[in-house]
């Protein structure tokens, strides 16, 4: 076990796969001489030279497409957007060719890409480079979404991801790239579609993903005084999702709060609850509360970010209301 | 089409109040009093001043990320844009955007822009809209070297030149997009040789010489304004700071960045000014001292703002 | 063993004529191509070793992709400035590695550049740019297998290559630049986009080389009193109202009335005052010289420009003595 932020463990994931699978390539703005933006592919110039890190243009649908492309002729490309906002250059390569190529063209296509981007607010860098979207790739058929809370599980999960055979994409949330935890220096895969119990209880399912699950373990902590015992769950992939363990998480705790920083309007978290709806209903003691950001862009000014991104009062309060704690602000 | 005295003078102030200006910002930035991101324009303030000194109040202009030597050019009002940077309730846009989307639709700005290649269709739009309505206006579009790479670039450039709109294309090459640097970013070595691509006039200028770039945009506006369509002017340029503050430079070397400071627009233009006796020292100063008030009333201006309250993030999402 | 030296302007053909006249588009990759004629045209008549200018786009550099060339090639040793000094100082180079011939391509400018270096050593400039009347428009591979006629010394000098005069430019009696074709007195301030086409801020014309068929500022006076580059000779004319009007075209595609108020030839080592001070100078194209307030200048007419290689002539010789008859 080693100590390591989120970015160096992403950037072990990086080295270590390339150094098994000659076929691996990294392309994107920035990730060689510089390292990437922040950081993540520092080194793996100098290790594995620009064949194989490959400095681009600015050009999203060429680095985008070129993966596609790359992959269905036997690369498996990890290619890095750099800010997840910039997907919209880029989109059609992803939804409508990397996507739909298997099943379009009778399952014998072969797509193994991982497309990383960051996303996020939190650091000032307002509407167009602080955005969560992770809805918009939850919603199409052929795409896989991963999004990691630890180092731990960033590591696990881009192994995997770069091992899988399909298109996937891999969020990145900005505050956690200084994050620090213990990661093993080994290869090790963490299954996609495989969620975590961050923090078990009794009283209530708290489902968060990315840096809301720090806020919810943090909240959990706190209500723990308070006498609720809630339950943290990090799906760590949104697509494909574990139902399973959510679903069992609300079968014992009968309340649910979803809390993620997209807005909430047709947020992942939507599909969260209407899974439950469907498939749990009968267990449930409350109402679903969805935790979210507010149905606008991200807004610049520091007191309006703060404003827009979920905190830990609003998760409080939110649990407090569907435990029925009278102590509810 | 000679510049007069004050023309000139006019084009050496706006120059300085950029430079003084995105001084001011790396200060504030340092300070920890702008939040986000900051791309100073410092190194290239000829290439806006040079265009804007041809354009009218109602043309328009769309920017980049690097917009503030764009939105001074074009008239910005520097009190409105410090207290947009500082996130405060009166800026530009009531501290929802920042630096990297200050605007100003009065001034016919059509925003600084957080998207690399965002610019270039919204420039040919507004060129079509002018077109349509029969009005003489017209649209540039500011845009980088990097920017040159995108595809909405040369798809926005292909529909102007098919639709013949009312718009100038201005590159600023200055060498670099963040890390990558032209000579690997693209197998042409000037960008103006696009525009061949399109059927337009692409020309090729030193974007450190003010002076000439007017020149280049004058005829290029005047030809877009008489409805003989668009063209590009690449401007050779270099950013003297990094590509945002606190920027470690490891992709340029520090020789290249001195070759390029003793190439500096605003001394250059001082000093060509001083030597043909357009402008004398004590008018420097001059000059100088009054950006220097209006920038310290920016600073106060922008520092006693208030916040916005945080009810205020849902307003303006939609027209009612 | 010959050696021949190329200097391809990477910068040419894509200044502002293009906007405010209707100039020729000539990108790189056309110059590549043509390098590459004039390298398999070199190595045809068997120069053994070629120094190039290297630049920023890499034309030589590209050139050489696609070809085998028997023959060693290497650059220019200096760091680039990216201007025309990158010119002057690979003509330098060339020369006092004992070039025996120097091919440029570019325009009027480049070769004024090149002239600086050059010293005695023949040059064949092909045209690229816009407005140019020193080069001229010749097939790379005729230039090629020119260039190395000359320089492998398989064709008289004296029937293939012309002494060509030059204007050289006096500040207060100090030598500071010269012209191949023309010295233009512009009524501005700066250099600015470089080019000349706004003739109403023209006041005195200097030119070396006059013909009725070129193009630009000296085919005014090509109009008036044609002159050839190797004749020892210059035609100085005041442009104001009032004055004879000639048509001309001035520039690609723009013709216009100028109107000559004095004209006078001048003789080996005449010199004649700039009227316009403070003014700018164009020389062979493009506003080059500040001239402050203040400041004495003259334009002079002198003998030792250089050493130009006629193609024509030069494979004419060929022709007649046999050179390539095996
Ligand atoms: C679509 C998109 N891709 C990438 C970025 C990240 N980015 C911001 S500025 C920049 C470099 C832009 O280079 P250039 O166009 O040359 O402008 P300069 O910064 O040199 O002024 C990059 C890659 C972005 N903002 N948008
Ligand atoms: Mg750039």
């Amino acid at each position: 076990m080693a100590n390591m932020s989120f970015a160096q463990a992403l950037n072990d994931a990086h080295k270590l796969e390339m150094e098994r699978d000659p076929n691996i390539y990294v392309a994107g703005e920035d990730v060689g001489v510089y390292g990437g933006i922040f950081g993540v592919t520092a080194g793996l110039l100098d290790q594995f030279t620009d064949k194989r890190v490959r400095d681009t243009p600015i050009t999203e649908s060429a680095i985008v497409g070129t993966a596609v492309g790359a992959a269905a002729a036997g690369l498996r490309p990890v290619i890095e957007l750099m800010f997840v906002d910039f997907i919209g250059v880029a989109f059609d390569q992803l939804y409508n060719q990397a996507a739909k190529m298997k099943y379009m063209f009778g399952g014998k296509a072969k797509l193994p890409l991982v497309m990383r981007a960051c996303c996020g607010a939190g650091i000032g860098a307002a509407a167009q480079h602080s955005q969560c979207l992770e809805a918009w790739f939850m919603h199409v058929p052929g795409l896989k979404v991963v999004m990691p809370s630890t180092p731990y599980d960033a590591k696990g999960l881009l192994i995997s991801s770069i091992r899988d055979d399909n298109p996937v994409v891999f969020l990145e949330h900005k505050l956690l790239y200084g994050m620090e935890g213990e990661v093993p220096e080994e290869a090790y895969t963490i299954p996609l579609g495989q969620a975590d119990i961050k923090r078990e209880g009794q009283d209530v399912t708290v489902v968060a993903t990315a840096q809301m699950v720090n806020l919810s373990l943090s909240v959990a902590e706190k209500l723990s005084g308070d006498g609720i015992s809630a339950e943290v769950v990090d799906p760590r992939t949104l697509s494909p999702l574990d139902e399973e363990t959510i679903l069992e998480s609300v079968r014992k705790t009968h309340r649910l709060v979803i809390v993620h920083e997209e807005v909430k309007f047709a947020g992942s978290g939507a599909e969260i609850a209407a899974m439950v709806a469907e498939k749990a209903f009968d267990y449930l003691d409350a109402p679903i509360i969805r935790v979210a950001a507010p149905f606008t862009p991200v807004p610049f000014s520091p007191t309006l970010e703060a404003e827009f991104i979920p905190n830990e009062d609003k998760i409080i309060q939110a649990v407090k209301t569907v435990t029925g704690n009278p102590n509810v602000a | 089409m000679s510049l007069t005295n004050e023309q000139m003078i006019g084009m050496y102030a706006n120059m300085k109040k950029i430079r003084m200006f995105e001084e001011q910002v790396a200060e504030l930035f340092a300070a920890g009093k702008i939040p986000g991101f900051v791309h100073l324009y410092v190194g290239e303030e000829a290439v806006a001043t040079g265009v804007c000194a041809n354009l009218r109040e109602d043309d328009y202009i769309t920017s980049t990320h690097r917009g503030h030597g764009h939105l001074i050019s074009k008239g910005g009002d520097i009190k409105l844009m410090m207290a947009e940077l500082l996130g405060k309730k009166t800026g530009y846009c009531k501290g929802k955007g920042g630096s990297m989307h200050i605007a100003d639709l009065d001034l016919g700005i059509l925003g600084a822009n957080g998207i690399v290649g965002g610019g270039p269709p919204l420039a040919s739009g507004a060129a079509l809209a002018s077109q349509y309505q029969g009005k003489d206006l017209v649209t540039v579009c500011f845009f980088g070297d990097g920017a040159a790479n995108q595809g909405t670039t040369h798809e926005a450039m292909n529909l102007a030149t098919c639709w013949k709109l009312p718009v100038v294309f201005v590159n600023e090459n200055n060498m670099y997009g963040i890390s990558s640097c032209t000579l690997n970013s693209m197998c042409v070595a000037d960008i103006a040789d696009r525009a061949a691509a399109y059927d337009m006039p692409g020309v090729v200028v030193d974007g450190n010489d003010v002076v000439a770039v007017y020149e280049a945009a004058s005829e290029a506006l005047r030809q877009a304004r008489e409805g003989e369509g668009p063209s590009l002017i690449e401007c050779k340029t270099y950013r003297h700071k990094g590509h945002f503050e606190g920027d470690p430079c490891v992709y340029r070397n520090e020789e290249e960045l001195q070759e390029w400071k003793a190439k500096d627009p605003v001394l250059r233009f001082e000093k060509k000014l001083l030597d043909m006796q357009v402008l004398a020292r004590e008018k420097i100063d001059e000059i100088k001292d009054s950006i220097e008030k209006d920038l310290a009333k920016a600073v106060s201006f922008a520092e006693e703002s208030p916040f916005p309250d945080p009810s205020e993030i849902i307003e303006d999402v939609y027209t009612p | 063993m010959s050696l021949v030296g190329i200097i391809a302007n990477p910068a040419s053909g894509k200044d502002i004529r293009r906007l405010v006249a209707f100039g020729s588009v000539f990108g790189n990759q056309e110059k590549v191509r043509i390098v590459r004629r004039v390298l398999l045209g070199l190595v045809a008549v068997g120069v053994e070793r070629i120094c190039y200018m290297p630049d920023y786009f890499g034309i030589v550099e590209r050139a050489l992709d696609h070809i085998k060339v028997p023959a060693t090639i290497f650059p220019a040793n200096f760091s680039l400035k990216g201007s025309q000094e990158d010119s002057v100082r690979a003509a330098r180079i060339m020369r006092e590695k004992g070039a025996t011939c120097i091919v440029t391509i570019g325009g009027d400018g480049t070769n004024r550049a090149v002239v600086k270096g050059s010293g005695a050593a023949p040059i064949l400039p092909i045209s690229t740019g816009t407005n140019n009347v020193f080069p001229s428009m010749v097939e790379g591979t005729i230039a090629g297998l020119a260039a190395g006629l000359i320089a492998m010394k398989r064709v008289p000098l004296d029937e293939s290559t012309f002494l060509s005069t030059k204007l050289e430019v006096l500040v207060n009696g100090n030598v500071v630049d010269l012209a191949l074709v023309d010295v233009v007195v512009c009524d501005d301030l700066f250099v600015g986009s470089r080019a000349v086409w706004d003739m109403d801020k023209v006041r005195q014309i200097f030119l070396n080389q006059a013909q009725p068929d070129s193009i630009g500022l000296s085919s005014i006076g090509g109009l008036i009193h044609p002159i050839n580059a190797e004749e020892p000779l210059s035609l100085c004319l005041e442009l104001g109202d009032g004055g004879r009007p000639v048509t001309a075209p001035v520039a690609p595609g723009i013709i216009k009335q100028v109107f000559i108020k004095g004209q006078r030839i001048m003789q080996m080592g005449d010199e004649i005052a700039v009227s316009v001070v403070p003014s700018i100078l164009a020389l062979d194209g493009e506003r080059e010289v500040e001239i402050r307030p203040g400041q004495q200048v003259a334009i002079r007419l002198e003998k030792d420009g250089p050493v130009v290689v006629d193609v024509k002539q030069t494979m004419t010789a060929a022709m007649k003595n046999g050179s390539l008859l095996r």
